[in-house]
């Protein structure tokens, strides 16, 4: 390094400018492409004005008079649930086949890892579209989009985690003529098993968000019912749905992170 | 050397959360009608009528180059505008540089924001502004808000109080030390989460490109809708190679910015 | 007993880094091996455990009721037999952490149980006792439901010893068992490890050569990949510049530090 090493201001002033200038050029060109003005959206704002007008106050008596509405917001539930949990234990399988201290075939890795990296760029609404053609729109097919997308999602992660793990207790191990499968069970478990189910209780907050969304493709659940609400313009029942999914989200969030910290916090190490 | 004396004691501990667990599992399989051998079926037809969406139709491909980069568009406008947006909540929902009040209520509005998925939004805004890219855009926008906020403001929060203080004893304005303080501290995160959000966009644009928002979302929903099962495939193809392409890139620049620091 | 005939190792490159290594260490023995670092002290240790291979020799191992068996020249399946009657105490203890410290001293014997018992933790309530008593031996039974994770480095070692006292091997390994402890810890994991000769032959790996003349019944110094000296643990000064060289200062610093009053 020399001993006089800045950029003079001046320089760094024109830098900016032009970095500043062509993003500038290159958004204005994007939104001209797709037609979007971003003042329109203030301009129209008497749009969004109408809107809330239609939808306030909610009508919440379409969640008693419709007791459809509360085995929705369950059906989601399950989804996301069932989703994390089968997703979770088919990624940590798969896990095991991709990590490099538990398996020792090179050829099983490769196949194992190259399924997780091509789940995990299939977005969510593809893999819906073909299970609810496949097994037909229900909550099953959302159940099984969760499936797929929650490998995707936290299998490379898992692997990672597994490889991870300090290696000289598998060594000691090993010393004293112990199996392979005997390692992975003394040493790799014990060491991932808390950080496996904070991530799996961390797929089920994300997957009850999918699920929401699947519900709008056919998966089922609240989403359908919002999809439904709206699709016939009672927007004050999906002013009262909408509330319900927040407060829904917002719940298992903090009732997850609950659990979270209790069991990464049993576990905390000096 | 087979068990002397086996006693389950010590399985006592896993038991209960395992029987709460299968019962769980067991009511919830109920619920989704998700029996073991539907789910072996389910997962079987999935797979099955993969094999009748292939070959894919190429025929269909030029025309949906387009819809594919205004998705790419979209989803790239709309971290733009969430980045920008973001910033400035953050910048409102930082304790060292908001007044208490306004911090809670930012924050608040915050997490309201970030338990609402995309999509609801989304819906909304079509149903105010009708279909087009607008209520894309202003989506994924919004939806940078709950995430992108939340952490910039909590990296604000650890900037240090010493360096605001500086800026302040030489007479520097809120905007001075916003400008010079702030900004440059936060800028490699700022960069690297927003790469990050790019990511989610993309895949987000998808999703809402089948509701409403056009771009090659819609044609995979629309492929599908027409039972053109073998445009739909390209359709998925574009969109997994859409995807990863994405992903690789902001992949490289992430590791740029963290490595050199440039773009700062 | 164990013999360990002409070991050889070198890198690719051709630089040796065991140069035909022999010796023999019988029941009763407490073998210390010094030299400087890097000298090849632990990757001669190592081939003791089959955890490494050298390029030739061989390490014959005895016991009263088996065949002598070359452990460098046998399968892995017959390697892990072997190695259920070898126990090994490391320098970074290498416990699980996230185990109890029973848990812990149970693993000496996954080995010697069939892995379909051991995925369930079927161990057997008299197995558990005589791990508690091989724990009790050093004086760590109180610990035995703690996780390893919250325990002290002395601690920690403790139970590793009781891990290899549990194996119940018939040739026990150390490798620098006490660098990483204090003077009073190291002493008695020293006074803990040297009954243990009289069951088995021990084989250490040490740094400190005040600890080795104090405890061991026997040492040999290796530099350079060669065995330069086997012989009486208590060693002349001159020995000992001959053996570490340069770095004799440092052990010297390092005896300053660990006051070992027996001289």
């Amino acid at each position: 390094m020399t001993a006089i090493d800045f950029t003079l201001p001046s320089k760094k002033f024109k830098d900016k400018t032009t970095v500043f200038a062509v993003g500038t050029v290159v958004v204005a060109l994007c939104c001209i492409y797709t037609n979007f003005n971003p003042l329109a959206f203030f301009m129209e704002f008497h749009n969004v004005r109408d809107l809330l007008g239609e939808m306030l106050p909610p009508n919440y008596r379409t969640l008693t008079d419709d007791p459809s509405t509360g085995y929705a917001i369950l059906q989601t539930l399950c989804m996301a649930f069932l989703g994390s949990l089968y997703g979770g234990i088919i990624a940590v399988i798969i896990a095991f086949l991709a990590a490099s201290n538990t398996m020792p075939l090179k050829s099983v890795r490769m196949i194992a890892r190259f399924t997780l990296s091509f789940l995990r760029v299939i977005p969510i609404v593809v893999v819906i579209l073909i299970f609810v053609i496949a097994v037909g729109p229900s909550t099953f097919a959302g159940m099984l989009a969760l499936v797929i997308v929650t490998i995707g999602n936290f299998g490379k992660l898992f692997t990672e985690i597994i490889e991870n793990v300090e290696s000289p207790p598998a060594e000691a191990i090993y010393s004293v003529g112990a199996s392979r499968m005997q390692v992975i069970r003394y040493s790799i478990i014990p060491q991932i098993l808390p950080t496996l189910i904070a991530n799996m209780l961390f797929a089920f907050d994300v997957n009850i968000r999918s699920a929401i969304a699947l519900g709008i493709f056919g998966g089922g659940g609240i989403g359908f019912k919002l999809q439904l609400a709206k699709s016939v313009l009672h927007y004050k029942d999906v002013a009262a749905i909408v509330s319900l999914i927040i407060i829904m989200v917002i719940l298992t969030e903090k009732i997850s992170d609950y659990l979270r910290r209790k069991i990464l916090g049993e576990g905390k190490l000096k | 050397m087979p068990p002397k004396k086996f006693s389950f004691k010590r399985y006592r501990k896993f038991i209960l959360p395992l029987i709460i667990l299968l019962a769980v599992t067991e009511a919830t399989a109920i619920v989704c009608g998700a029996t073991f051998g539907k789910l072996s079926d389910g997962i079987f037809n999935g797979l099955a009528f993969l094999g009748n969406m292939y070959p894919p139709d190429w025929s269909a491909f030029p025309e949906m180059l387009e819809p594919a980069l205004q998705s790419i568009i979209i989803a790239f406008l709309g971290t733009v505008f969430g980045t920008i947006i973001s910033v400035v909540f953050a910048l409102l929902a930082a304790n060292n540089l908001a007044n208490p009040w306004v911090r809670n209520i930012t924050r608040v509005f915050i997490a309201i924001e970030r338990s609402i998925p995309e999509i609801i939004i989304l819906i909304l805004l079509v149903a105010a502004f009708g279909l087009g890219a607008m209520p894309g855009v202003v989506a994924l926008s919004i939806g940078c808000i709950g995430m992108l906020g939340k952490l910039l403001a909590d990296i604000i929060e650890e900037i240090d109080p010493l360096m605001i203080e500086a800026i302040e004893s030489v007479g520097g304005n809120k905007i001075q030390v916003i400008i010079f303080g702030v900004l440059p501290q936060i800028m490699p995160n700022l960069i690297s989460y927003a790469l990050f959000r790019f990511e989610i966009n993309i895949r987000l644009s998808v999703l809402l490109g089948a509701v409403g928002a056009g771009g090659v979302g819609y044609e995979l929903e629309y492929s599908f809708g027409m039972l053109q099962y073998h445009r739909a495939f390209t359709a998925v193809i574009i969109i997994i190679a859409m995807v990863f392409g994405t992903e690789r890139l902001s992949y490289f620049l992430r590791k740029k910015v963290k490595t050199e620091g440039a773009l700062t | 007993m164990i013999e360990v005939k002409n070991l050889t190792k070198s890198l690719p490159n051709g630089r040796k880094l065991l140069d035909g290594i022999s010796f023999k260490v019988k029941k009763g023995e407490f073998v210390g091996i010094l030299g400087p670092s890097g000298a090849g002290k632990t990757l001669t240790l190592r081939c003791l455990n089959g955890l490494l291979k050298p390029d030739s020799g061989s390490v014959i191992i005895k016991s009263e009721n088996s065949q002598p068996l070359d452990i460098c020249k046998i399968d892995k399946r017959e390697l892990r037999r072997v190695r259920q009657k070898i126990g090994v105490i490391f320098q970074g203890y290498h416990l699980v952490k996230r185990l109890s410290a029973l848990e812990n001293v149970m693993i000496g014997r996954l080995g010697q149980i069939s892995t379909w018992r051991s995925m369930f933790y079927g161990f057997t309530d008299a197995e558990a006792e005589e791990a508690l008593k091989a724990l009790d031996q050093v004086k760590m039974s109180q610990m035995a439901g703690m996780q390893t994770g919250s325990l002290s480095g002395g601690e920690m070692q403790r139970v590793s010893i009781a891990r290899a006292i549990f194996q119940s091997p018939t040739l026990l390994l150390a490798d620098e068992p006490i660098s990483n402890l204090d003077p009073s810890n190291a002493k008695t994991i020293m006074k803990m490890i040297k009954p243990l000769s009289e069951l088995m032959p021990v084989v250490g790996v040490f740094h400190q050569p005040e600890m080795t003349a104090k405890y061991c019944t026997r040492v040999i110094a290796i530099k350079e990949g060669k065995l330069i000296y086997d012989g009486d643990p208590k060693l002349s000064n001159k020995r000992l510049e001959e053996i570490y060289g340069e770095e004799l200062e440092l052990i010297e610093q390092q005896e300053h530090m660990i006051p070992v009053t027996a001289k």
